[in-house]
């Protein structure tokens, strides 16, 4: 099967993000990384080739320049192909929706279930609707099954069981794996992969939804840090502000 | 239902709303305050809500009765109802269902979907972003579905002399479906209340073990509270995902709130800083958590939990 996987770059998620001095994030030192998401969505399509035959291509919307180191290490991991879209000023969801179909025919489409910075988890389900494609989201295991795919999605309480036909999206959840690491060799190997760019004529963005305003949310006053030798009498310490507050 | 309310999806089981659409509920109904319009409580497969809807200040209810849950299905509902009552706002709960539901119904009509909304201010629909680091406004024009995040809104206040029409709608099953749910298993035996706890102790990496984890759970029943955790513990199967604070766990404000072992990563701290008073214990003195305790105490957890708990249990005999 042809498998592709839509990849985002994101500032690393374990830094937080403050305002800079005109109230814009300021991200400028922040490593550019793979949305964690999506990494877990390009081991799950690598895993499905390994034991099922086929080929894993990632898909970005952007700059190649920006983001060719972050398409180089999904090359490194599992991908054969790498494609970024430019799309001008549409959405990432319209944009993949028009560049999808120009790079090549594929059995299913990966997204992670949402990104580490908006964390808005609508891009599988947008791009689905746009390309009139069933989608499945939160899902943690595939097989193949006749016609298309048997797929383990994750619930509030358990698990689900869906079947649906190929082509088809998913968006992917954490298993319970993790992503493999690059090796020397494998790297060394994503250097020579060419990464092809589609440029498609797609609708800006609509402005029926604006974001008007970033702001920083309410910082709370660090209290007393109690650094003691004995563990028993910080504790007396700390039990004695909860008792006095009478938290316990 | 009224022409040109405001709709909310209400998921309920067994007669009972779930909690985050009660959440939805008053979101719309703040919606509705600052527009003049009405709400109309949308139930799927769930008549027997009705009257609680009525008694939570839903203006009018309509009730669906269709097929078994399959998103297509439920998404075309939502869609039909949104135009024959020519609503502009969708309100969902975010439920994992909801928030598909939601994006489903907004990709359908490709309108704008603000997910996960934590707020309505005069200038549009409060969210975060960068794991919790920072908050945007998204001001929507026109037709738009806002999902709710839970533990941010509260419930509508219940009364139980309150009645509404409910009127019945009919909508043609007319989805091919293409994704098909065959089978539904459930995990997680118990619920897990977080967002109504007034004590959560909560323990992350620092708790070391499974067998570290189960002090978390002594002290939080000591104090007649609800176990809560950050996401390595989550991952290390030391607690199951129902008891995860933060980004893509709860959004809690306790009274107390006592973090074991957790470093307080923004994904994790993002989820408990609305709480009253916070106790932390974290053998590294610089980690993040402390600059949001009311009280941290540098040490190691196997050192000061037990002994906390004895104290605790002392005072209670």
């Amino acid at each position: 099967m042809e498998l592709l996987v839509c990849v985002k770059q994101v500032p690393d998620d374990s830094v937080t993000v403050t305002l800079d001095a005109s109230g814009k994030p300021n991200l400028g030192g922040i490593t550019p990384v793979v949305n964690a998401f999506d990494t877990y969505a390009l081991e799950m399509a690598t895993r499905f080739k390994e034991a099922n035959g086929g080929n894993v291509s990632v898909i970005t919307v952007g700059d190649l320049k920006e983001n060719e180191k972050s398409l180089r290490s999904c090359l490194s991991v599992g991908a054969s192909t790498a494609i970024t879209v430019s799309a001008g000023d549409a959405d990432a969801a319209c944009a993949l929706a028009c560049g999808i179909p120009a790079a090549g025919t594929y059995d299913v489409i990966f997204c992670g279930s949402e990104s580490t910075d908006v964390s808005a988890a609508q891009t599988g389900i947008r791009l689905a609707a746009a390309l009139n494609l069933p989608v499945v989201t939160n899902v943690l295991a595939l097989e193949p099954a006749d016609g298309g795919l048997t797929v383990k999605q994750e619930t509030e309480e358990g698990y689900r069981t869906v079947s649906v036909p190929t082509p088809c999206v998913l968006t992917i959840v954490k298993p319970a794996y993790d992503p493999r690491y690059p090796t020397m060799k494998s790297k060394m190997a994503a250097r020579k992969i060419p990464i092809s760019t589609v440029t498609v004529d797609a609708p800006a963005a609509s402005d029926a939804a604006k974001c008007v305003k970033i702001s920083a949310p309410a910082q709370r006053q660090a209290g007393v840090k109690i650094q003691e030798k004995e563990a028993a009498d910080a504790v007396a310490k700390a039990m004695g502000m909860l008792i006095d507050r009478k938290l316990v | 239902m009224d022409k040109q309310s405001i709709l909310v999806y209400l998921e309920a089981q067994e007669g009972q709303i779930v909690k985050v659409s009660l959440e939805a509920l008053n979101a719309a109904k703040q919606c509705a305050a600052k527009s003049g319009k009405s709400v109309a409580a949308v139930l799927v497969n769930a008549a027997d809500a009705a009257a609680s809807a009525a008694h939570y200040g839903a203006d009018s209810v309509v009730t669906v009765e269709a097929g078994e849950y399959q998103p297509e299905r439920y998404a075309h509902i939502l869609k039909t109802l949104m135009e024959r009552a020519e609503a502009e706002l969708l309100f969902v709960g975010s439920t994992r269902d909801g928030r598909e539901l939601a994006a489903r119904v907004a990709a359908a009509f490709n309108i704008p979907c603000v997910s996960d909304a934590t707020a309505i201010s005069d200038e549009g629909f409060v969210r975060s972003i960068y794991g919790g680091s920072l908050m945007e406004t998204i001001a929507v024009t026109g037709k738009a579905v806002i999902s709710v995040r839970s533990g941010t809104f509260g419930k509508p206040e219940c009364d139980e002399s309150r009645i509404a029409p409910v009127s019945a709608e009919t909508v043609a099953d007319e989805t091919q479906l293409r994704a098909v749910i065959r089978e539904s298993v459930k995990e997680l035996a118990e619920s897990v209340n977080l967002e109504d706890a007034e004590v959560i102790v909560a323990g992350g990496r620092g708790m070391g073990s499974a067998e570290g984890f189960k002090m978390v759970e002594e002290l939080a029943e000591l104090l007649g509270g609800v176990v809560g955790a950050s996401r390595p513990a989550i991952e290390d199967g030391w607690v199951p995902r129902n008891h995860q604070v933060g980004q893509s766990g709860k959004i809690v404000a306790p009274k107390l709130y006592i973090a074991c072992g957790i470093s307080g990563a923004m994904q994790h701290v993002s989820g408990m800083s609305g709480s009253g008073f916070i106790v932390a214990i974290n053998k590294d003195e610089d980690a993040p958590i402390f600059d949001v305790a009311d009280v941290g105490i540098v040490g190691n957890v196997n050192d000061i939990l037990p002994l906390m708990i004895e104290e605790i249990r002392a005072r209670k005999a």
